[in-house]
């Protein structure tokens, strides 16, 4: 069972976010999209923190975010937005669907690591 | 609109007269061109390179091994026709030989100016209208190498950053096997970014996990990787870009759109637009070891759809993010 999912069309970022979890003895699940990561969300159910981009083909992560809430009618996972985008309007949106916070790339996983530990439980 | 960028623009010399090349460079020197002098039997060996021209200055009487003058001219303008060719005639177009008044109506076409040594204003003005033609807020140029900087310093590690005074360049050759493009869209710039690299420098920094992309089976040479890796760096260029300069309540964006032409056979792009472009070079060096390998990343600003520099804005509340990038706002 994973802790965190890491939602984002960039591999590279995919990579770059859940390499530097892992060192850090987190258990990673990895999505492509936002429908990937419902799909993923769905069956995994130690899932504590959604880490997510904004921008992406298919399902943008904000449409996720009120999917996870609304039609997976999951309240309780953690939701973060890391993402290049920095608009109120989209942090609105967000908050709206119940997300916890938002991360401006590029990801300095140092900045945000203990957070991270504190949402899923560790 | 704020203060304009100082910015250059590189130009081939082509001149036989050693007095007259003197006078050039004075010229270029007060004009903001760095001129480039070429030896005849290497002009189109040159135009071949990567040099990111803005233009070139060139004498009636010159001559290489192949051709001479017009002749010269015509195969210049054959290969490179987006550059402007600013032609140095000897006399007076009233006199006889060497002057602008024989050339034919069609070799007229191939200059964007005739001038003599002696009068340089009509040069002064092409060089405006044909290179320098666009300005730049400087504290947009700067943003730009901070932005970009940030963004290529995250996705590298352990390489220093190294960026070139910035350019334009009328130009429209692609030197690099692997180029990325993203549309800009706001209601005072519309155009397109473009990043350029030669693979097989870049793709030795994937294998050797200088990045964040995963080294796969085959050592990390799936040429995928390192497009992923470009890909990457150009969004978060665009982000940031959008972040800074882009207001949020920006619902004023045309949705004009031109084709985007690529030849590949002359590796050669087209915007539908001659406007010189904003370009800027990136070195990217090893910081433990000063003797290896530098590579190269070029960044291209084409605003064809829309410049209005006078609605350019800065939004401060992005300044400030920009340097908390990778800090959790929590809600």
């Amino acid at each position: 069972m994973a802790q965190i999912l890491v939602v984002d069309d960039s591999s590279t970022v995919r990579n770059e976010v859940g390499d530097f979890l892992k060192k850090n003895g987190l258990e990673v699940l990895l999505a492509v999209d936002g429908r990937d990561g419902l799909v993923k969300l769905k069956g995994d159910a130690g899932i504590k923190l959604v880490l997510s981009d904004v921008n992406m083909p298919n399902m943008d992560g904000l449409t996720m975010a009120e999917k996870i809430r609304s039609e997976l009618n999951n309240n309780s996972v953690n939701i973060i937005m890391l993402t290049t985008e920095n608009s109120p309007i989209m942090k609105e949106r967000g908050k709206a669907a119940g997300i916890k916070g938002w991360i401006v790339k590029p990801f300095k996983g140092d900045a945000v690591l203990a957070t991270f530990k504190k949402l899923v439980g560790v | 609109m704020n203060a304009p960028a100082q910015l250059v623009s590189k130009i081939l010399v082509l001149e036989n007269s050693a007095d007259c090349y003197d006078r050039i460079k004075v010229f270029c020197d007060l004009n903001g061109l760095v001129g480039l002098k070429v030896q005849g039997e290497h002009v189109m060996s040159v135009l071949r390179s990567n040099v990111d021209l803005g233009g070139i200055l060139m004498s009636i009487s010159y001559s290489d091994s192949e051709s001479s003058g017009i002749a010269l001219a015509r195969r210049i303008h054959a290969v490179r026709p987006e550059l402007p060719i600013f032609l140095r005639c000897e006399k007076k177009a009233a006199e006889s030989a060497g002057n602008a008044a024989e050339l034919s109506a069609a070799d007229r076409k191939l200059f964007a100016c005739t001038y003599l040594i002696d009068d340089t204003a009509g040069l002064r003005a092409a060089i405006e209208t044909s290179i320098f033609s666009q300005v730049y807020p400087n504290v947009l140029v700067r943003g730009i190498t901070e932005i970009t900087r940030s963004a290529l310093e995250s996705q590298f590690k352990e390489m220093s950053i190294d960026v070139e005074p910035p350019y334009l360049v009328r130009d429209r050759i692609i030197f690099g096997e692997i180029f990325t493009l993203i549309p800009i869209e706001s209601s005072w710039c519309r155009g397109y970014m473009m990043l350029d690299a030669g693979e097989e420098p870049m793709l030795q920094l994937v294998r050797a996990n200088r990045t964040h992309a995963n080294a796969d089976a085959n050592g990390g040479s799936d040429f995928r990787n390192l497009n992923n890796v470009l890909g990457e760096i150009t969004n978060l260029i665009w982000g940031a870009f959008r972040n800074r300069y882009i207001s949020y309540v920006d619902s004023q964006v045309s949705s004009a759109q031109v084709p985007i032409i690529i030849n590949h056979l002359h590796r050669y792009i087209s915007f539908g637009s001659d406007d010189a472009q904003l370009c800027f070079k990136y070195t990217l060096t090893d910081k433990n070891d000063s003797n290896a390998l530098s590579r190269t990343i070029h960044q291209r600003f084409i605003f064809n759809l829309n410049w209005s520099p006078e609605d350019f804005m800065e939004n401060q509340a992005s300044i400030e993010a920009l340097f908390e990038s990778g800090e959790l706002e929590l809600f």
